[in-house]
């Protein structure tokens, strides 16, 4: 079976589009991912020391970033995706699960039990509360270390998820084929990853961005990933993923790049780690031009990439009644 | 003027009395869509096949179908200023409906089950305080109007008894842009209408939901139940499924926890069947399936899904990309694929 696949994927030169952005950026960015969960749970089992896990937390968060925002295949069934980084979360529902983790049954850590708990309390948003831990009511290690193992599974599960004959990596590669349901042309397959990647770019705008600059005004709480002061590192290591995602579908979309690159480099000048500056109004104007810098991103790559790749947004998705 | 009414008599005086559904091939469902630069409205049968196609001249969003009559009016999108009374065994345009001044459409409409009074969703351009629109149906004049018990009426369902259920979303919008205006203080609610038009109750949300629009409805037991789309912050997860028999308090169905954010959201259509009901998410790329007490069952992923009816004791769905499908158990089983992008709904016929 393996090598009738093989045959197919040779054979369609039309959507090599597709699958660069398959082999080139997506598997290797899982690749990296299972690896970073894999040694964030070994040096969890070694120490439970906040310092000491904090780089491989930073680690695997990049590597999580570099594949976030598809939400098609593996991540998205059975709420992975959630479960791994579960922002933004407003009510603090996973604060609120994870205490009652840490001063409950310890029963619900071991993994079998663990796995069904709240999307909200486990992954890295999870490991980032205990590793940059305010008043926590019990000690943290078989929280950590639980967590920790469950991240490593949850990873393992994906990159599985993608492999072999019924993996998604074949779904996509083998698009209008008979017996694919999911994607019944080559174009559709296209339209899906351009998707994920016009998707990726507007929870940055209006996510990333949007909730620390706020509708009225700031709202420097907001934003992401305050306790390891990473809310400019996650855009930054968002938008690099995105980046290689458009570059693999579509090298030739220079005006996309571009636009990418000065998004990028316009991120780097800030030196802002939380966006606390979004509470100064000269600052605020800095990010809110990064903001409308993602912005043009997407709006070029719909002016580029769509017509080159032959799709589209949805009929429906954009229209609303 | 003269002639172009002329015109529209001589097309009504062609059209064929006595004309059924049987005799345009008994589609199973309605629904518009867009064939290349082209609006159309398809008759569709069971197995997803095209048993007529009528040009439109911009894009539908819903349709009802006559009960007896081979007869659809198709609605513009809201807020819409016409609606077209087709006849489907010749095509032709039998009448255009005009809402009267100061009203526009909204999108959905309802026939009596006698076929005699088609009721149309309509606001009041300023303000968008809804009214029930009331048309006789031998010659589609306006009889009168209700008043919907709410701000922004959408979609509506008769019961069994010929009360109405009426979706009040609760936007007040632009009359000339469709922008929100009221965001923060919408309140829908669910309006039971006796069949005069009587508002017999009103069934609101609790507090905490009041940016939770309701939308769309589909018959569930002797109730509703009715489809949402959250104004409020995309962050919160909160229930897009409610279930409501007049009579008692809705009653909210929230999908499993690991799909709180699969429907982004928003959910486009609904329908009922085999004990079951099913919402779509074109936005999310998803059909949720609950039971009809619900319990989620099933989630499915399929590109700009929306369009959902009954088919036989399962669903069937239709999407942007062309794509026809049935919905059993937790699978997507292709029926056909057409070049066409369908619309939001799939209205079914008879």
């Amino acid at each position: 079976m393996r090598l009738t696949l093989a045959l197919a994927l040779c054979a369609a030169p039309a959507f090599a589009d597709t699958r660069e952005a398959v082999e080139e950026v997506i598997l290797p960015g899982y690749a990296r991912f299972t690896a970073a969960a894999d040694a964030l749970a070994e040096a969890a089992a070694q120490s439970c020391e906040a310092e000491a896990l904090r780089p491989a937390f930073h680690e695997a968060l990049d590597a999580w970033l570099g594949v976030s925002f598809l939400h098609f295949g593996p991540a998205e069934d059975k709420g992975r995706a959630l479960a791994i980084w579960f922002w933004p979360d407003p009510k603090g529902l996973g604060a609120k699960a994870q205490r009652a983790l840490l001063t409950g049954d310890p029963a619900r850590l071991e993994p079998e039990d663990f796995r069904d708990q709240s999307v909200a309390a486990r992954g890295l948003s999870g490991l980032e509360r205990l590793l940059w831990p305010q008043d926590l009511p019990a000690d943290p290690c078989p929280l950590i270390r639980a967590t920790a193992a469950d991240l490593a599974r949850l990873a393992q599960e994906i990159e599985a998820g993608w492999q072999g004959d019924a993996g998604f990596a074949a779904t996509l590669l083998t698009a209008g084929e008979a017996g694919n349901t999911r994607y019944l042309s080559p174009a559709e397959a296209r339209q899906a990853v351009f998707t994920q990647m016009m998707a990726g770019l507007e929870f940055i705008a209006d996510q990333r961005l949007g909730r620390p600059l706020g509708d009225e005004k700031p709202r420097p709480e907001r934003a992401e990933a305050k306790a390891s002061a990473r809310s400019q590192r996650n855009v930054a290591v968002n938008l690099q993923g995105l980046r290689r995602l458009a570059a693999a579908l579509l090298p030739e979309a220079e005006a996309t790049l571009a636009a990418f690159d000065r998004a990028i480099a316009h991120g780097g000048k800030l030196k802002d780690p939380v966006f606390a500056g979004v509470a100064d109004p000269a600052k605020h104007a800095e990010i809110a031009l990064l903001r409308q810098y993602v912005k043009a991103i997407r709006a070029a790559a719909m002016a580029e990439m769509a017509p080159a790749l032959g799709v589209g947004i949805g009929f429906n998705a954009q229209d609303g009644d | 003027m003269a002639t172009r009414r002329g015109f529209l008599a001589g097309l009504a005086s062609l059209s064929l009395p006595g004309i059924g559904w049987a005799d345009v091939g008994s589609p199973a469902w309605l629904t518009a869509g867009r064939a290349g630069e082209d609006y159309v409205l398809h008759g569709l049968g069971p197995a997803g096949e095209s048993l007529f196609a009528i040009p439109l001249p911009a894009r539908g969003h819903a349709a009802a179908a006559h009960p007896s009559r081979a007869e659809a009016v198709a609605f513009a999108r809201r807020p819409g200023t016409f609606a077209l009374v087709i006849d489907c065994f010749t095509g032709a345009l039998r009448h255009r409906l005009t809402p009267p001044g100061g009203r526009q459409f909204n999108g959905h409409g309802a026939f009596s089950a006698d076929g005699a009074l088609l009721m149309t969703s309509e606001v009041v351009a300023e303000g968008s305080q809804g009214r029930i629109g009331l048309w006789e149906t031998e010659g589609y004049t306006r009889i009168g109007e209700w008043g919907s018990g709410g701000i922004g009426p959408h979609d509506m369902k008769r019961l069994a008894d010929g009360r109405l259920v009426v979706a009040n979303g609760g936007i007040e919008t632009d009359p000339a842009d469709r922008s929100k205006l009221n965001i923060d203080r919408m309140r829908p609610n669910l309006a039971l209408l006796s069949p005069g038009g009587e508002v017999l109750e009103i069934a609101e949300l609790e507090p905490a939901l009041h940016q939770n629009s309701i939308r769309h409805l589909a018959l569930v037991g002797g109730g509703v139940g009715f489809a949402m789309q959250w104004e409020g912050d995309p962050a919160e997860p909160v229930p897009l499924l409610g279930l409501w028999t007049p009579g008692g308090a809705p009653i909210l169905c929230p999908p499993a926890p690991e799909d709180a954010f699969t429907m982004q959201g928003y959910a486009g259509s609904i329908a009922a069947s085999g004990g079951r009901v099913a919402i779509s998410s074109p936005r999310g790329g998803a059909v949720m399936v609950f039971s009809d007490q619900g319990a989620p069952l099933a989630t499915l992923r399929r590109a700009d899904i929306c369009g959902l009816a009954p088919l036989g004791t399962d669903f069937a769905a239709s999407d942007g990309g062309g794509g026809l499908w049935r919905i059993a158990g937790d699978e997507l089983i292709p029926l056909r694929h057409a070049p066409v992008a369908w619309d939001n709904h799939m209205v079914p016929v008879g």
